[in-house]
């Protein structure tokens, strides 16, 4: 298998500080591969290039073999990626429901936005029985018409997950999906992924510091520290690398 | 929000035109006068709210499109003799172009750099209107001639009020239809977080052009309408306390909200009537009122009176049966 994403020697500095630095990882189609690494290593830095947010000194980032860098932000989820934020962004005064059209928008025609029409009629009935079917898979359905802000912890991150899927990602990435969850709702975000990757065969990334999350599904794990790759492997050799133990797991959580 | 308006919100459009054309037999012309300014003061305020309160960018260019809707629609009238049913889009249309040209710059400004370039250029607007003489007649004011429709002179408040009833129902309509479309949600995705928005694939920018450019078209028809049942315009009416006016009724009633904005409209357009009673040592004070009624919503009322009506309802309903616990299902792990 080919890789269906990289980051090819990417450089990215504000001002005087280096959050990546001649960093680059590949991704294969189907997997999911974690991201992980100390606070402030960088991981959120290589989502927010890849959104366009920030546009690295040097270095390139291809999806499918196309160069992203040349997008622009908007682009980036009608070319298949969707991201989760990790400090829950949420449209905080916009309903459940809402939020998921909103994830829609890159599958929703366009129409005249002023007047009754039968483009319209048929965009939004479709974009509404596609959100509640979202809303359904992801247990929200009961909070439709919550508004986004008045949810609990757990579910804004579902939320979020839930508005990401709606513009049928190939390639997702998740920024601590897990952070601030309770053991119970960490094995839900544990299944849904497996069953993302698996049974729907999107590849994902994942930045996240649950390492027993981490650990259960990643097929891949790449480690970052200080805006370089400390070391890279599947899961288990992770866990053993000295390096890696050292410089974040430490070795109580290396036993885990 | 999503889909259509519901039927009852679209029978009170019915209802409106209906009442334009009803009231002006029924009512003196104080009431007609009082109504119209309520109409116009609604279509004004409906196209703040657009750029304020559904797309959070906090631009005050607003008065100028307004200004440049009622020199334009009356000059249009006056100089080349084009009739009211055309000069009045032409306005529209042009106050709208203006926008967007403002708004190409203006969307790389964010919360207080953008309220002060957009006031700037209110205030540039203003003193074109009150020096390009030639044009607007300067600080002595433009006395308007009466408009035609379809050579119907509309001379007064009561030939007025159908006219601008209808044109209120059109612009409101459009309104509930546009809170409810794909654009509406981007707007809405804009001014609660630009990230979630650019990353659902909104383009934030060309979203933000748009709420200027549509914005300033409400403002250019509250400036044609202006023209159907007023005989003069002065420039010092198109500067800081009319801005203010309008804020307060959008802050007051509600952002964010049709019903808010059209109650703000209602109460705070009433307000200098009802004190036109008072004694005239207190009528110095309006301004500094409705700046202080402006601060405390601000503060106490973040959302405005329908806010605050919104959440009492809400509560009401949730003293009903409690709500369903909806427990977080495990999914089955694949093997």
């Amino acid at each position: 298998m080919s890789a269906l994403f990289e980051l090819r020697d990417v450089t990215m500095r504000f001002g005087g500080l280096t959050a990546l630095n001649r960093f680059s990882m590949q991704v294969e189609a189907g997997s999911i591969h974690a991201l992980i690494g100390p606070n402030g290593a960088g991981k959120s830095t290589v989502f927010n290039c890849v959104s366009r947010f920030c546009m690295p000194q040097r270095g390139e980032i291809f999806f499918d073999s196309r160069p992203l860098l040349a997008e622009p932000a908007h682009r980036i989820v009608q070319l298949g990626i969707a991201r989760t934020f990790q400090n829950i962004e949420q449209l905080h005064r916009m309903t459940v429901l809402e939020t998921v059209l909103v994830g829609l928008t890159s599958r929703t025609p366009r129409y005249f936005s002023f007047a009754p029409g039968a483009t319209r009629a048929r965009a939004e009935r479709r974009a509404v029985e596609e959100a509640e079917e979202i809303l359904s898979q992801t247990a929200l359905i009961g909070f439709r018409d919550t508004l986004a802000g008045e949810l609990d912890f757990g579910r804004q991150k579902l939320l979020d997950l839930a508005r990401a899927l709606a513009s049928r990602p190939r390639l997702l990435l998740l920024d601590e999906p897990a952070a601030g969850l309770r053991n119970r709702e960490i094995s839900f975000v544990d299944s849904i992924l497996v069953n993302l990757a698996r049974e729907r065969g999107i590849t994902i990334v994942l930045v996240e510091h649950v390492m027993q999350l981490v650990m259960s599904v990643a097929d891949r794990v790449t480690v970052l520290s200080f805006g370089e790759k400390l070391a890279e492997g599947a899961p288990s050799a992770i866990r053993a690398d000295s390096k890696v133990v050292e410089a974040y797991l430490g070795s109580e959580a290396a036993h885990a | 929000m999503y889909g259509a308006p519901p039927p009852k919100q679209l029978a009170a459009l019915g209802l409106l035109v209906l009442a334009g054309f009803v009231l002006p037999h029924a009512l003196p012309d104080y009431f007609l006068y009082i109504g119209n300014l309520l109409m116009m003061y609604a279509v004004l305020a409906l196209g703040l709210d657009i750029l304020l309160g559904w797309t959070g960018q906090f631009a005050f260019a607003h008065i100028a499109f307004y200004g440049f809707g009622i020199y334009a629609t009356a000059l249009l009238n006056m100089r080349l003799g084009i009739p009211f049913v055309l000069g009045m889009p032409i306005a529209a249309a042009v106050a709208a172009l203006i926008g967007l040209l403002i708004a190409l710059p203006a969307t790389r400004l964010r919360t207080v750099y953008l309220a002060l370039a957009t006031y700037a250029f209110a205030e540039c607007a203003q003193w074109v209107f009150r020096t390009w003489d030639s044009v607007t007649r300067g600080p002595d004011g433009l006395r308007m001639s009466a408009p035609q429709i379809f050579g119907y002179m509309v001379g007064n408040d009561r030939d007025a009020m159908p006219v601008i009833a209808i044109i209120l129902a059109v612009m409101l309509g459009a309104t509930l239809y546009l809170v409810r479309s794909r654009l509406g949600r981007a707007f809405c995705a804009v001014r609660d977080s630009e990230h979630v928005a650019a990353a659902s694939g909104i383009d934030v920018k060309r979203t933000k052009v748009l709420a200027f450019t549509i914005s300033a078209f409400y403002a250019g028809v509250a400036g044609g309408v202006y023209t159907l049942f007023q005989s003069f315009v002065h420039p010092d009416g198109l500067g800081v306390w009319t801005l203010v006016l309008v804020l307060t009724m959008i802050v007051v009633g509600g952002s964010g909200t049709i019903g808010g904005v059209l109650l703000g409209v209602l109460l705070l357009g009433v307000l200098p009537e009802a004190l036109r009673a008072a004694p005239r040592g207190l009528l110095v004070w309006q301004e500094f009122a409705y700046g202080l009624i402006l601060i405390l919503a601000i503060m106490f009322m973040p959302r405005g009176l329908w806010g605050l009506v919104i959440y009492r309802l809400r509560r009401k309903a949730r003293r009903g049966p409690p709500p369903q616990a909806v427990p977080v299902p495990a999914l089955e792990r694949e093997p």
